[in-house]
């Protein structure tokens, strides 16, 4: 049995109380036509990526879309057809991802990709994607490609909003006016996103700084030091959960706490962060959240915890990137259900995702849409934690963030009448 | 001024001092089998997953300790004993890249046995720390500097002054005269398997305190060890200290000068090339026991 398993029940037990996710209250959890039976008809193919290798675990979203889609299977399916859903692992290898990306959309013929989560399919197999007309609805995207692509429509909002999310924050109710971005020295990753931090800055008249590093840095020590020289009164931890807390335990050692205000896009939202961090952070940590919290009574919520319950496999994720792939689940069965179950094919199915407009959600703090456009970012409003007692507390609701690259993306909004 | 490069001189060395211990760790095995264990990192990163295991459970910290340096030994001498004779007789660069092999095993059973969760190894001297040239230096960091110091003194003392220690030098020398010469060679190669196996434990425990408990980071320390151990030409056991912390110095100096600061990460690579150049001036091949 895996250790991980030892581990998080530990977790689950232990001080992550506002962090946990929220325990299902008792009854069935809501799927699709939510008949109670389950569908027979002819299968509907559905691909789904992830990237689960040494450096990191990105399937929560294709584990949240797998429950959802096995509920909505037992719940009448699509107008009776159910949802054969493939999910394969790019092992954080671009020729793997490329290879996959052909199985499912050439050789499987699957009529769209749904939950995908990686640092390397979307860079490698956006073209594919375009090409052959078919829909990505993603759910952990983390670089550039992955929102400036047709097909590929992402339900988080990886780095940049919600990077800048937690500086507006910073901005606001911190009194921030010098900040550096630390984030991985990968071109469409964090390079991408702190010049679009720094940007944000500028444009309010402030100071941005990027202190980019290498993804198996170890000398975390001179990073900080490199903040320290910098003269900041910021920092905005632009990284995954793993070396954002390694940076943190250094600035721990050398007493960094009350040099910074310390901010954080959502990777440090993660239950177990608690136990890691202990008290030295406490209120003294603010995270950026993409989706609601995870023990938040919205019916979506409730529902999504509900469904992994019942219908996860031992050992899933049950993260941000688990209740973003619930949704986005959610969202393209909504889609299809709309169409004549005998229609059910690529291009029926492209059409119906791109026409998706205002869909709600209360893990959205605004309506999802897709549309067609050359770029896709419907998630762009979150909420702000704290890290308190070993747990999470919600210090502001909903808000959106104000930059330049969003233009293309407000532009779009407008002609699809959402504001 | 000054104090700022105090402080990145302070933090380079910790940081120097743990790729120090593992490239000696890397001479040690060199010297004794003719193996440039790549696999040293993975072994170290076990080391360190074990421990955390093990604490995890609920054992006494030196418990978790001790099965760090136990699962450094064991991999170690177990690649010795089982793959390694197979080998005896092979290229140096087969022998290297057959550890390779070893790596991506290791990587893969961890990868399999912890997910990709968050974990923290903590240890007792974390907490306790001095201030040094501005910088607070956590006592767990002096132990690697004091280590890796040690460790170059104790194998060196060793080397030269135990029997096991010459008959380890007759083997690095010369393996088929020191086998006419009736030297017991597979006791003397697991010794020095093992030896090196406890330095990957230990290294591996306080990589996995110090910087990341992440089985992928400890793994590709290995890449800067390596650096410091070609800086020692795979065989001298001080300069391999001193190119580690080298290596470790650069590294952080680099973070003050800001078009470099994004690529400190090639620090080994250019230093570990440089040395090569240099090494290849005259006739000497870096990585073959015979000219």
């Amino acid at each position: 049995m895996k250790t991980t398993l030892l581990f998080a029940a530990t977790l689950m037990a232990g001080a992550a109380f506002m962090a946990e996710p929220a325990k299902a209250d008792g009854h069935a959890p809501v799927c699709g036509l939510n008949t109670g039976t389950a569908a027979t008809g002819d299968p509907i193919k559905v691909g789904g990526i992830n990237g689960n290798a040494p450096p990191g675990d990105f399937s929560g979203g294709t584990d949240g879309a797998a429950a959802y889609f096995d509920c909505v299977n037992a719940n009448g399916g699509v107008n009776g057809r159910p949802i054969e859903y493939i999910v394969e692992n790019d092992q954080w290898n671009p020729e793997l991802a490329g290879q996959v990306a052909t199985k499912l959309v050439k050789d499987e013929n699957v009529v769209a990709l749904v939950g995908n989560g990686s640092v390397v399919e979307m860079a490698v197999n956006a073209p594919l994607y375009a090409s052959e007309d078919v829909m990505v609805m993603a759910s952990g995207c983390a670089i550039s490609e992955c929102y400036e692509s047709s097909h590929i429509v992402s339900t988080n909002q990886g780095p940049l909003p919600s990077g800048i999310g937690a500086l507006k924050f910073a901005i606001e109710e911190l009194g921030a006016t010098n900040a550096a971005c630390i984030g991985f020295n990968i071109p469409n990753n964090g390079g991408w996103a702190c010049d679009w931090m720094n940007e944000y800055m500028e444009s309010k008249g402030l100071q941005g700084t990027s202190i980019l590093m290498d993804p198996t840095a170890v000398d975390l020590n001179s990073v900080y030091l490199q903040a320290l020289a910098e003269g900041v009164d910021t920092i905005l931890l632009m990284l995954p959960a793993g070396p954002a807390i390694g940076l943190l335990k250094v600035a721990e050692e050398q007493g960094g706490r009350d040099l910074f205000k310390w901010v954080s896009p959502t990777p440090l939202y993660e239950p177990g962060v608690g136990e890691i961090l202990g008290e030295y952070w406490s209120e003294n940590l603010y995270i950026n959240i993409e989706l609601n919290e995870f023990d938040s009574e919205g019916a979506d919520n409730q529902n999504w915890a509900k469904v992994v319950e019942a219908y996860g496999q031992d050992g899933d994720r049950q993260d941000t990137f688990s209740q973003s792939g619930y949704i986005s689940a959610k969202f393209f069965v909504d889609a299809l259900l709309k169409l004549d179950p005998a229609t059910i094919d690529r291009p029926t199915v492209t059409k119906a995702i791109q026409g998706i407009v205002g869909a709600e959600s209360d893990l959205l703090c605004k309506p999802y849409y897709v549309g067609e456009a050359d770029r896709h970012m419907p998630n762009h409003a979150g909420r702000m934690v704290v890290f308190k007692d070993g747990g999470f507390e919600l210090v502001r609701d909903c808000y959106d963030i104000d930059t330049n690259y969003l233009d293309p993306i407000r532009a779009q909004e407008a002609a699809l009448g959402l504001k | 001024m000054l104090k700022v490069y105090g402080l990145f001189l302070v933090s380079g060395l910790a940081v120097g001092s743990l790729y120090a211990l593992a490239g000696i760790g890397l001479v040690i095995l060199r010297r004794s089998t003719g193996f440039l264990n790549f696999a040293y990192g993975a072994l170290a990163a076990a080391a360190a997953m074990v421990a955390w295991q093990v604490a995890d459970w609920g054992a006494w910290g030196p418990i978790a300790w001790l099965s760090a340096l136990l699962t450094g030994v064991i991999l170690s001498v177990a690649y010795g004993r089982i793959i390694a004779p197979s080998l005896a007789w092979r290229e140096p660069a087969v022998k290297a890249v057959a550890t390779l092999g070893y790596m991506l095993i290791l990587l893969g059973v961890m990868g399999l046995l912890w997910d990709d969760e968050l974990r923290k190894l903590s240890l007792p001297t974390d907490k306790m720390a001095t201030t040094l040239l501005g910088v607070r230096v956590t006592v767990t960091r002096m132990i690697a500097l004091g280590l890796s110091v040690a460790a170059v003194i104790a194998m060196i003392l060793y080397l030269d002054r135990s029997r096991m220690g010459l008959n380890m030098r007759a083997l690095a020398d010369d393996r088929d005269h020191a086998a006419l010469l009736g030297i017991p060679i597979v006791r003397v190669e697991t010794i020095a398997w093992c030896i090196s196996g406890a330095l990957a434990g230990v290294t591996g425990l306080l990589f996995g305190s110090l910087v990341r408990l992440e089985p992928t980071v400890i793994t590709f320390m290995v890449i800067p060890a390596t650096a410091a151990a070609i800086v020692g030409r795979l065989n001298s056991l001080p300069m391999t200290l001193l190119g580690g912390l080298l290596i470790g110095v650069v590294e952080a100096m680099l973070t003050l000068y800001k078009p470099l600061a994004p690529l400190r990460a090639m620090t080994p690579f250019v230093i570990a090339g440089l040395v090569i150049l240099w090494m290849q001036r005259g006739t000497n091949l870096t990585f073959a026991t015979k000219d």
